[in-house]
């Protein structure tokens, strides 16, 4: 049975030709009629994740890779359609999981880790690990707010490393740290992968997503275009890029 | 089958299949909830203070400040009064709550924007722990107020006690209900936070906190009671220092307040909280 079944969903923004975010703007524009230009970003887009599976996602700029990803996550709401998730996701989108930047990594950590859901007592038991993975054992106690985003990252790839208790989402995977931190997540997912984890990945780097997963979605305009064996699917977003023509539906 | 998208509300580890779990799945998923409610209450606790208990000592000065100076000037005022200060001390921590609560609860979804648009968690724990800091607060001046009362000559009874924490539950879940709608409406509406301001500086003079409500005619206390510190200002002063129970009536009134700001904070909320983190 698929971990993550994704059933015709769609997602659409609606944005205002001119904003109105206070009451003050609301009653003095009272009168004026609003106009809306309505943004499709995912039009029924439909696939499933196996259990254990790897699968990449592809796509240039704005084609609403990171929409689909945060809606798998349930932090958005599909228009329509459904998402079914039959197991808990650990998240790490846009490089990051989420740093109130007043509290130092340790608190961080606690915040993170019991909101991924994980107990106190086992995130307590892993911090130095946590912390280790990420180099940071030094500023431990240092406020995240002083962090380069860098070290920031690097502290919620190991949160989320540790954390994840099914399927891992990765937004860009390996696009922070130096070769040493690459080498330790590289050598994490793989363990990860061994021990059954299902993943979710999205990068523009097509050598990393063939490297990485077993199957491959394309999408663009919010609609998944091509979907097979990571290097066919790394080869038509390469031409994507350089052709700047629409892709045909598959 | 479980419906993630129905379900945003919800922690992650529900959309497990029933019978696939691992044994003692469901009592970890508490305490990891637990965990988290803890957390968030420690680290805004250490946000707000400075993670000193002399930040926390500093936030307790604030109104009793207020107290010293109010009372100085306004118990000449109400000279005739020997309960003015008892009164007056009630009145201006439970008001001290309503207002602290209410603004922390009004910005609780925004303030923790960094977690809405990241991961999935129940965001109604947000909302409800932003009200912990006050909560503690209020803790801190029920014994206070009831240190006070007794060094006064006023050593409430287990009765007037117990109807006082009464009434600081019902102040909790009105703090509760307008900070679930507020915290939502306000990712949509984004000065709402100014005009709550400007709402709780005219309710303080309202709420009947540094005033006798006797001194205003009868036909206005309905209207000063539809304001919801109002009643439970007045049913502690009545509890504590007068020694009178309120009447059936009154209660039923308060619970009748209560379930309304319940009510209206958990529908607005179900309604806009699932799409807050587009707003964010």
């Amino acid at each position: 049975m698929s971990v993550i079944e994704i059933d015709v969903v769609s997602k659409a923004f609606r944005i205002p030709a001119v904003r109105r975010e206070t009451v003050r703007e609301h009653i003095f524009g009272l009168l004026e009629p609003r106009r809306f230009q309505r943004l499709q970003v995912l039009d029924r887009v439909t696939f499933a994740v196996e259990r254990g599976e790897a699968l990449g996602i592809m796509g240039r700029n704005g084609c609403g890779k990171s929409t689909l990803l945060k809606t798998i996550c349930g932090i958005y709401r599909p228009d329509s359609g459904r998402v079914y998730a039959r197991a808990p996701i650990t998240p790490i989108l846009e490089l990051g999981v989420g740093w109130n930047p007043e509290l130092d990594a340790i608190d961080n950590v606690c915040l993170i880790g019991s909101v991924m859901g994980l107990p106190l007592r086992d995130i307590w038991k892993r911090m130095d690990r946590i912390l280790a993975f990420a180099e940071l054992e030094r500023f431990a106690n240092l406020k995240l707010k002083h962090y380069s985003s860098g070290m920031s990252s690097r502290l919620g790839y190991a949160v989320a490393f540790e954390a994840v208790r099914d399927t891992l989402v990765l937004d860009e995977i390996l696009a922070v740290g130096d070769a040493g931190f690459k080498e330790r997540c590289v050598a994490r997912y793989r363990e990860l992968r061994a021990a059954g984890h299902t993943m979710l990945l999205v990068s523009h780097d097509p050598h990393l997503i063939a490297a990485f997963c077993d199957r491959v979605l394309l999408l663009d305009d919010g609609r998944i275009v091509m979907e097979g064996a990571a290097g066919k699917v790394a080869d038509r977003y390469l031409s994507m890029l350089t052709h700047a023509g629409t892709p045909q539906l598959q | 089958m479980t419906n993630a998208s129905a379900e945003t509300e919800r922690d992650s580890t529900r959309s497990v299949p029933v019978g696939t779990e691992p044994s003692g799945a469901a009592p970890r998923a508490v305490i990891a909830r637990a965990g988290l409610i803890w957390t968030l209450i420690r680290t805004d606790f250490k946000v707000r203070y400075h993670g000193t208990l002399g930040g926390f000592v500093w936030a307790l000065l604030k109104p009793l400040t207020m107290f010293v100076i109010l009372m100085s000037v306004f118990s000449f005022l109400f000279a005739s009064n020997p309960d003015y200060k008892l009164n007056l001390i009630i009145g201006l921590f439970l008001w001290d709550f309503f207002a602290e609560g209410t603004k922390s609860g009004l910005v609780a979804l925004d303030a923790k924007g960094f977690l809405l648009t990241k991961t999935r968690l129940p965001s109604w724990i947000l909302v409800v722990t932003s009200v912990s800091n006050a909560l503690i607060t209020l803790g801190v001046f029920t014994v206070i107020i009831l240190v006070f009362l007794a060094f006064a000559g006023h050593p409430p009874t287990w009765h007037a006690v117990a109807l006082f924490v009464a009434y600081d539950a019902a102040l909790v879940l009105i703090v509760v209900g307008f900070s679930l709608a507020s915290s939502v409406l306000f990712l949509r509406y984004r000065d709402l936070n100014q005009l709550w301001d400007m709402v709780v500086q005219a309710g303080f003079f309202v709420a009947p906190i540094i005033y006798p409500l006797n001194i205003l005619p009868e036909r206005f206390h309905f209207y000063l009671f539809l304001w919801p510190p109002t009643p439970v200002i007045e049913f502690s002063r009545s509890a504590l220092v007068r020694g009178v129970t309120p009447t059936a009536t009154a209660h039923a009134c308060l619970a009748g307040v209560v379930t309304i700001c319940l009510v209206v904070g958990t529908i607005v909320f179900r309604r806009l909280g699932p799409r807050a983190a587009e707003y964010l």
